[in-house]
């Protein structure tokens, strides 16, 4: 028994040294990292599915495209870029669908308009359909944003000249593109 | 070894966030628009071409009248033209139509006796019309008192000016070459349409 007694007290001794070693302090340092990216977002339409609905096209009595031609704003709202950003609107013809020939004399199937998006950017980005340069399309923003989006188009007029009526076709179709780009 | 194992994790931080870099991601919103071009015809109202106006009045309202019908030496048919132009659009592939109420010039009063032994009692002419790059001619020839109508199919939409010339020729009668005509108020009605095919 008190050899048995001795052994372990022995052991005892052995196994407790590395523990008597921790009592200098020490301190080690640790990185704790994260980034957030650039990431912009157009959010979500609110008004008729996204949809600029324009209706009969023509007057008509006449043929010709209509004066008092509109369509109700469309609004992204909760759009967000989360470093500084650039918004650029682009837009297509509103074109017959149906109708893919050449149109005949004195006739067109396109209509030009004018799409803009403010809310972003003092200075709303603007674009004609029917500009060969639209140096308005894009603006900057410096800082980060959060906040709706207005898009708008107007300013219609007949490819080719007011002169021209439009063929008919039940669908004439066009778009309008909202792009938020994150910048560095 | 532990500010070693510290340093080694600092020195990988910059590729550790190279996948976050790669979310920088632009948001693109589309937006349709859409519209509709129903088929349109149109005719506005008649407009004598200048310089084409042989023994007839003149336009008034829907009414082209002829001067002088006939001769007052043999009472026979005199000659009379006329051109018409109307004003018209169709912004579709369509037809147009040209219809005499009567076939011929006849009288107007339903008592008028319409056998008379040598005399004519109807008078014939001719329309021809133009409308795009088609053309059609309807002949009143006032044997029977009918509807006539010529329809001509326009293959393409079309805007400009339908022109009717409208013709009696000297003589012309429902009774012979140069008969006299019983004494009366001669005349048509024509129609022109433009429709649907």
């Amino acid at each position: 028994m008190n050899r048995l007694k001795f052994f372990a007290a022995l052991a005892g001794v052995v196994i407790s040294a590395p523990a008597q070693a921790q009592s200098a302090s020490d301190s080690a340092d640790f990185a704790v990292v994260g980034n957030v990216p650039a990431i912009c977002v157009g959010g979500s339409v609110t008004e008729a599915g996204g949809i600029f609905d324009l209706g009969i096209l023509v007057d008509t009595t006449t043929g010709f495209l209509r004066s008092d031609l509109s369509a109700p704003s469309q609004v992204l709202a909760g759009s967000f870029c989360s470093s500084r950003s650039s918004i650029a609107v682009a837009a297509t013809p509103v074109v017959a669908q149906t109708f893919t020939a050449t149109a005949p004399t004195g006739f067109s199937r396109s209509v030009d308009f004018t799409a803009t998006a403010a809310g972003w950017t003092t200075i709303p980005a603007s674009f004609s359909t029917a500009s060969a340069s639209n140096p308005a399309a894009i603006q900057q923003r410096t800082t980060a944003f959060s906040g709706p989006i207005t898009v708008n188009i107007g300013d219609f007029a007949t490819t080719g000249g007011t002169g021209l009526r439009l063929v008919a076709d039940t669908s004439y179709r066009g778009t309008v593109t909202v792009t938020l780009t994150p910048e560095s | 070894m532990a500010r070693s194992s510290i340093m080694f994790a600092l020195a990988f931080l910059p590729l550790c966030t190279m996948p976050a870099a790669a979310q920088e991601a632009a948001s693109a919103t589309g937006l349709p628009v859409t519209g509709s071009a129903p088929q349109v015809c149109t005719l506005a109202g008649g407009e004598l071409q200048a310089g084409q106006l042989v023994n007839f009045n003149g336009i008034s309202g829907d009414t082209l009248q002829v001067t002088q019908l006939l001769d007052q030496q043999t009472l026979a048919a005199r000659p009379a033209s006329a051109t018409v132009s109307f004003s018209a659009v169709c912004n579709y592939p369509h037809q147009i139509r040209i219809q005499s109420e009567n076939n011929g010039l006849w009288p107007t009063d339903g008592r008028q006796a319409t056998d008379a032994p040598g005399f004519a009692t109807a008078l014939p002419y001719d329309a021809n019309l133009t409308w795009g790059n088609s053309s059609g001619q309807l002949q009143m020839d006032a044997r029977i008192r009918s509807n006539r109508e010529e329809r001509i199919d326009v293959d393409q939409a079309t805007a400009g000016t339908v022109t009717l010339r409208l013709a009696i020729l000297a003589g012309a009668s429902n009774g012979g070459v140069n008969a006299p005509v019983l004494a009366g108020v001669y005349g048509d009605t024509l129609r022109i349409t433009l429709e649907p095919k």
